[in-house]
């Protein structure tokens, strides 16, 4: 039961900018997969990050703290960070930790690819 | 002429987890269950399942220490104007450690560790939120308010 059930998969759209597809259960113990997926996803190289959350079913705060971890690796690295498919109670979740200031949420890929330029 | 009584709480559910990591995610569903689809908006149910798993994992690696026998107790009750859920271990009254509140940006500098988000997400996800120790048992006591209250 300690294990959550998640997969990150990167998808590497072109030089500058990757996705991860992120499904199933997002807790602390998913670190080593999300970095994983980090350095698939072109690691420091990807001037863009977009998270796709469309298959999440469940965020703890263990999960909150590991796309914290996440942020400061991209900040060190000056990399954007965007992201997509949240319902709307992870929204919220978003808005309460203020995530959403550093993470740009948008509906879906096409629109957190023409906005994912912006800051 | 007759008093009208209140209507007394109700136990809706009662249950124990053992206090493995994990197991949050078990104590939602089955506090899920237990309520009638009536009671609580979609969203109500969203905001109370996360409080219960954030409340079940506290539980688990603050109150009980991770000790699997040591069982984590989970109660379900419904009275009108509200629903409540307790969570209870066996840590006692915990040492006063309240520390400051998460804030991202000094988490994004490092002044602040990464985690740590648990008892805030609980506070700001339920209608109220109460704590009550009672010798080795230390309960959080999660209420959601229904109909015309909430």
């Amino acid at each position: 039961m300690a294990d959550a059930i998640v997969t990150m998969e990167a998808r590497r759209l072109d030089e500058r900018t990757s996705v991860v597809d992120i499904s199933g259960e997002v807790t602390s113990s998913c670190e080593p997969a999300l970095m994983a997926a980090y350095e698939a996803a072109g690691g420091p190289r990807a001037q863009r990050l977009i998270l796709n959350f469309s298959g999440l079913e469940y965020m703890n705060s263990g999960g909150i703290g590991m796309l914290v971890t996440l942020l400061v690796r991209a900040k060190r690295q000056h990399q954007q960070l965007a992201a997509y498919g949240l319902s709307q109670h992870y929204r919220q979740i978003f808005e309460l930790t203020r995530l959403d200031e550093v993470i740009a949420i948008f509906d879906d890929e096409p629109a957190a690819l023409a906005g994912a330029g912006r800051p | 002429m007759t008093a009208v009584q209140p209507e007394p709480r109700r136990l809706l559910a009662s249950f124990t987890v053992a206090s493995r990591e994990g197991v949050e995610r078990l104590a939602l569903r089955r506090v899920s269950r237990a309520l009638p689809p009536e009671l609580l908006s979609g969203e109500q149910q969203e905001r109370l399942q996360t409080a219960v798993a954030e409340a079940t994992m506290n539980a688990i690696e603050h109150g009980n220490r991770g000790v699997a026998r040591v069982p984590v107790q989970i109660q379900v009750f419904h009275s009108p104007g509200e629903v409540v859920v307790s969570i209870s271990d066996q840590g006692g009254a915990p040492a006063e450690v309240k520390g400051p509140e998460p804030d991202l940006e000094l988490k994004l500098i490092g002044e602040q560790p990464p985690r740590g988000w648990g008892l805030f997400l609980i506070r700001h996800m339920v209608d109220q939120m109460d704590v009550t120790t009672d010798g080795a048992r230390h309960t959080v006591w999660l209420t959601m308010r229904t109909g015309a209250g909430a």
